[in-house]
């Protein structure tokens, strides 16, 4: 719903402070263009007059040429949508799967309270830890990426969700069952519903860890992905492809959490 | 007049761990169709749980609690109101008042209609698709109970359903629920430990004693006026007033003594 503009004459004071949220408003997004361009320039400029050196730490205008080069040869194209596919894959399974097994734990409190210290020490455990287990167990490369992007995304959906049923408000939970409810329809008419928030809280959570999983998983074993230039790169001194791909991975990264935002916003209306 | 609720000599423990806590001793009461019962009594005094007994939620350690003829509670017969009015947020008020007849089988075509003319009726019709968080406290204790009043219930159960609110809504909303109640023709019981909101409604008072609870005393009332509010001017109010707080207080005492 949006406001219709008002033609009413306000008072003075109101007239101020309306301009003054504007000038707020105004001041923030002007500063925090401001402090981009800012640490562009002087990274620019330390590495222009070799106060720096730009050997060890790249520098705007070189990660530019780099990024020019690899769209020239297709090879940007490629090596981004590897980590993507991955790090969607895994994100839709680890999200699904964990939502699912939350239910479950949710529907049969005896089971939760079986598996319960089990899911505490899981969501403790280093997931990298398992990585040379991983690469064992299904091989080396997608498989291995993908694993790794779901273990580290799962337990924490699993046990963000499962909090946000277990908190549905009793009272709610009395009105369905005064109503003559079966377990199925609080559940689908309550509990899930209500949990929305915390569902689209978890979406934003994952976004950042199945990146971070599969960056990880590509650390371990990776033939291209982002992952896989960083760790090249680093190997062969060449800090310009190093921050050419961690650039990309923030722009990838500030999409899919937009997207997520977006959702939010429709779901909100 | 036909008698549609009768406790007999029911017993309720509640089970913890380290112990067993009687929280009803032995309460009978009746009530007939049609008529309008509060049952007040200290607070902790056990009840709600007289409410979760005649809605099947809890079933009495012994004695019977008889709805319609059966001591098998069918809670289609059930109408339950809270305190707080249980409103889904993420659900429009049509969505909320409809909300029963989605978890039932079979046609609902007559009930919707039925829904419908509620809302018209007590003049909620133009917020069908706002959420609830654009009602009021007021409006939206009235959505609560017409989504009650839509599955048709034989008896209604009021757990405090007012204290939730300022005054002014208060006393108002006591007059659009008596109003409501009464022509619709329904039983009610109301749980209240505002003695002058169960006075001011009530065709009979159930007074209970602290836990474990008993029924210390059953007052017929016969106030003259047509709405709550009216009735909070007959000369007899303060009588039974006095008569109620009296009986409470005592309580009180002999609890802490």
């Amino acid at each position: 719903m949006k406001k219709k503009a008002k033609t009413v004459n306000f008072s003075l004071s109101h007239k101020k402070y309306v301009k003054k949220l504007r000038q707020d408003k105004f001041i923030v997004i002007f500063f925090r263009i401001f402090v981009l361009v800012a640490f562009l320039g002087l990274w620019e400029l330390l590495t222009y007059t070799k106060v720096l050196d730009p050997f060890f730490v790249s520098s705007p205008s070189r990660i530019i040429a780099q990024l020019g080069d690899m769209i020239a040869s297709g090879t940007l194209f490629h090596h981004t949508w590897v980590t993507l596919y991955e790090t969607l894959i895994g994100f839709l399974i680890a999200t699904v799967l964990g939502y699912l097994i939350a239910v479950l734990l949710w529907w049969n409190e005896k089971v939760r309270r079986i598996f319960e210290p089990y899911i505490v020490v899981l969501n403790s455990l280093p997931k990298i830890a398992l990585g040379p287990v991983i690469i064992l167990w299904v091989g080396s490369g997608t498989n291995a990426i993908v694993l790794m992007c779901v273990l580290i995304c799962i337990v924490i959906t699993t046990m963000t969700m499962l909090s946000a049923f277990i908190n549905c408000d009793e009272g709610k939970i009395l009105l369905l069952k005064s109503m003559n409810a079966n377990k199925f329809q609080i559940l689908w008419k309550l509990v899930l519903p209500s949990s929305m928030k915390d569902f689209i809280s978890v979406l934003k959570i994952n976004v950042g860890m199945s990146f971070v999983g599969s960056i990880m998983g590509e650390y371990l074993t990776s033939k291209a992905g982002l992952g896989y230039l960083i760790v090249y790169g680093g190997q062969i001194f060449k800090i310009d492809l190093v921050m050419s791909a961690t650039f990309v991975l923030c722009i990838l990264a500030f999409a899919m959490y937009s997207l997520v935002s977006l959702l939010e916003r429709v779901y909100k209306k | 007049m036909n008698e549609i609720l009768k406790f007999d000599n029911v017993k309720y423990f509640y089970q913890t761990k380290d112990d067993e806590i009687c929280a009803l001793d032995n309460i009978s009461f009746n009530v007939n169709e049609e008529e309008f019962v509060s049952i007040v009594g200290p607070s902790g005094c056990g009840k709600t749980t007289i409410l979760s007994l005649i809605a099947g939620l809890l079933k009495p350690s012994s004695g019977e609690v008889i709805l319609d003829g059966s001591n098998k509670i069918d809670t289609k017969k059930i109408g339950y109101m809270f305190q707080r009015d249980m409103l889904f947020e993420w659900r429009s008020v049509w969505k909320n008042i409809t909300l029963g007849l989605e978890l039932q089988k079979g046609n609902r075509d007559e009930k919707l209609a039925f829904a419908e003319e509620l809302l018209k009726k007590y003049s909620l019709y133009n917020f069908k698709n706002k959420k609830p968080r654009s009602l009021s406290g007021g409006m939206r204790q009235r959505v609560a109970l017409i989504r009650t009043l839509v599955l048709e219930p034989k008896l209604l159960l009021l757990d405090e359903p007012f204290s939730a609110l300022d005054f002014q809504t208060r006393l108002n909303l006591c007059d659009d629920v008596y109003e409501i109640i009464k022509s619709e023709k329904k039983t009610a019981i109301l749980v209240t430990h505002d003695i002058s909101e169960a006075i001011s409604m009530s065709d009979k008072i159930i007074v209970l004693s602290s836990r474990p609870a008993h029924v210390k005393d059953e007052i017929k009332l016969d106030l003259k006026g047509t709405t709550p509010l009216k009735k909070r001017e007959d000369s007899s109010f303060s009588g039974y007033f006095e008569k109620i707080w009296r009986e409470l207080t005592n309580e009180e005492k002999s609890e802490n003594g």
